[in-house]
């Protein structure tokens, strides 16, 4: 993976972050440049490639009929599955890279698919429902590493949400006259499409602690001097939809409300951004 | 408020059943299958609403922890919080895996099992695979890895039935058994979780309230040094919830502590027979 780091190099990461000026030039709340592409995989329902510095990552959607659970008949199932490609570091082959997909794919869908009754969940899953108990769309969201060069969770997050907007899901029509125990008659439709309404889908934001301040966004370098950090996704109407605190080290209560804040301030500009890169990549799709 | 009135009761069986209820709490009764399945009902938005339990909305459920549950293990203890009963055991510190590469500072190896028969449908225990990796956030924040460098700890829990809030609960007795091994720990680890149903904050939910909660919050803290090792929220939350649940749940945390204390306490000095 990376090289360590000198005693010398974890000083001027240190210290340059405790007085708001990061290897890169940054300020400790700001973003690195991100760029957005949707419609990159043609074969998947929808699908979003994100650039955030030199991280890459690639998040497709997939829809296929379903069963829908016995205990929640009139809503769909969202699968949220993250694979660390062996291009992103070479110790990611085979079972290396497990622990942190099961990670990042469990962080994922603890931020974005809420509590169990359904509530705060980004994806409206009774939208997903075709004949309720019976036949229902099962979102497979995929994210793949590319190229790993820290804060991935925020850019699958952000991939996730352009990929779900850039997301066609076919018109479905049921056979009229359906038995009533067997599966009832679908026929899917090539060309008429309906598109997700993504407005509640929240962002992720992870605030990583160094020392006694917090950054946003931090690189491969600055990840490995952190003590802990807490990743909080917020949606678009300022509510906090989960919050992960990674890391070993413990975390006073007061500094966690304080970067709950600080996550939530920081979000607003993010959702913003990443709303306008999302329309732009739309557009520019839709011209070519 | 929460209520805690630790009532030391005197047992044959060594270990110490603790309740954390004003009121005598019932006896954990015996688990007996529903076999229908219950239709989902909104009971939960009327405003003058009991728990199942009857216990108020911060109100945790009485507590029976005992240590050396098994003979073999360099530790262990067994909790029973309601209907919601773990057992772990801790093995180590031994020699690490040739495999693995070396390492000055201690490593620390967590599996969370559930049984067959855990939960009311056979099988459903393997939903729960990331519980593992959890625990181990959870704890690897308390060990002091510096203690036993160049070996592994081992923590097996295996949760024999599932009543609800089954993650705090092995967080929490994992940490009883670590102490009863002798590793070494900044302190000892509490773990609740907070249920929001509704309008209301429900602590120490039971398998039923949280199959309808509509988010969750786990904390896992030591209350001596007042740092939080572990928070996982789920659902959408205000702020003012948040601060609210969790200083619900610090509390609740400080109080479980005291038992875990008390539990190790009369361990060490019951007469050794």
């Amino acid at each position: 993976m990376m090289v360590g780091l000198s005693v010398g190099e974890k000083h001027f990461i240190q210290g340059g972050i405790a007085q708001d000026l990061r290897t890169d030039g940054r300020r400790r709340l700001t973003y690195r440049p991100f760029n957005v592409e949707t419609g990159v995989i043609p074969q998947a329902n929808g699908s979003a490639r994100v650039r955030l510095g030199g991280t890459d990552v690639i998040a497709s959607v997939k829809a296929e009929l379903g069963k829908p659970s016995p205990s929640q008949p009139d809503k769909g199932k969202v699968n949220i599955y993250v694979d660390c490609s062996p291009t992103a570091a070479p110790m990611f082959e085979g079972r290396g890279g497990e622990e942190l997909s099961t990670e990042l794919s469990g962080a994922l869908q603890h931020c974005l698919l809420g509590g169990k009754s359904g509530a705060g969940a980004g994806i409206d899953l009774s939208s997903l429902v075709v004949v309720e108990g019976k036949v229902c769309w099962d979102l497979y969201i995929d994210g793949l590493v590319v190229s790993s060069d820290g804060n991935l969770l925020d850019a699958l997050g952000a991939a996730i949400k352009a990929a779900l907007t850039n997301t066609g899901i076919p018109k479905v029509e049921v056979a009229v006259g359906a038995s009533g125990d067997g599966l009832p008659e679908v026929d899917i439709s090539d060309d008429e499409y309906l598109q997700f309404d993504t407005s509640g889908v929240p962002v992720i934001v992870t605030l990583t602690k160094v020392g006694r301040h917090y950054i946003v966004d931090a690189t491969l370098e600055e990840e490995s001097q952190m003590s802990s950090a807490v990743s909080v996704s917020v949606s678009g109407q300022g509510r906090i939809c989960g919050l992960i605190k990674r890391g070993g080290a413990g975390l006073d209560p007061s500094v966690i409300l304080d970067m709950i804040s600080v996550a939530k301030h920081v979000s607003e500009q993010l959702m913003n951004k990443l709303d306008s890169e999302i329309s732009a990549a739309e557009a520019c799709e839709e011209e070519s | 408020m929460l209520h805690c009135r630790a009532k030391q009761r005197a047992s044959t069986v060594a270990g110490s059943r603790v309740t954390m209820a004003g009121k005598s709490a019932a006896t954990p009764s015996t688990y007996s299958p529903s076999p229908a399945p219950k239709t989902k009902r909104p009971i939960f938005q009327d405003v003058d609403w009991v728990r199942p339990d009857g216990r108020g909305f911060h109100q945790c459920r009485p507590a029976f922890l005992k240590t050396g549950a098994v003979n073999a293990a360099s530790g262990s203890a067994y909790a029973e919080f309601g209907n919601t009963k773990v057992i772990v055991s801790v093995f180590g510190p031994r020699e690490s895996k040739k495999a693995m590469a070396y390492s000055g500072t201690g490593r620390l190896n967590c599996n969370v099992s559930y049984t067959t028969f855990a939960m009311p449908i056979r099988g459903q225990g393997s939903d729960h695979k990331g519980y593992s990796s959890m625990l181990h956030k959870a704890l690897e924040g308390a060990i002091i890895v510096e203690s036993f460098p160049k070996t592994t700890v081992d923590v097996f829990a295996l949760v024999l039935e599932s009543g609800g809030s089954d993650l705090p609960v092995v967080i929490s007795c994992a940490s009883l058994a670590l102490a009863d091994a002798g590793i070494m720990m900044y302190d000892l680890v509490a773990s609740v979780s907070v249920s929001c149903l509704g309008k209301n904050l429900v602590i120490d939910p039971i398998l039923e309230e949280e199959s309808y909660q509509d988010g969750s919050l786990l904390i896992t803290c030591m209350p001596s040094r007042n740092e939080v090792t572990q928070l996982t929220v789920n659902g959408e939350w205000s702020t003012p919830r948040v601060h609210e649940a969790m200083q619900i749940c610090l509390e609740a945390c400080s109080k479980l502590a005291k038992i875990i204390r008390s539990c190790l306490k009369e361990t060490a000095s019951a007469p050794k027979d």
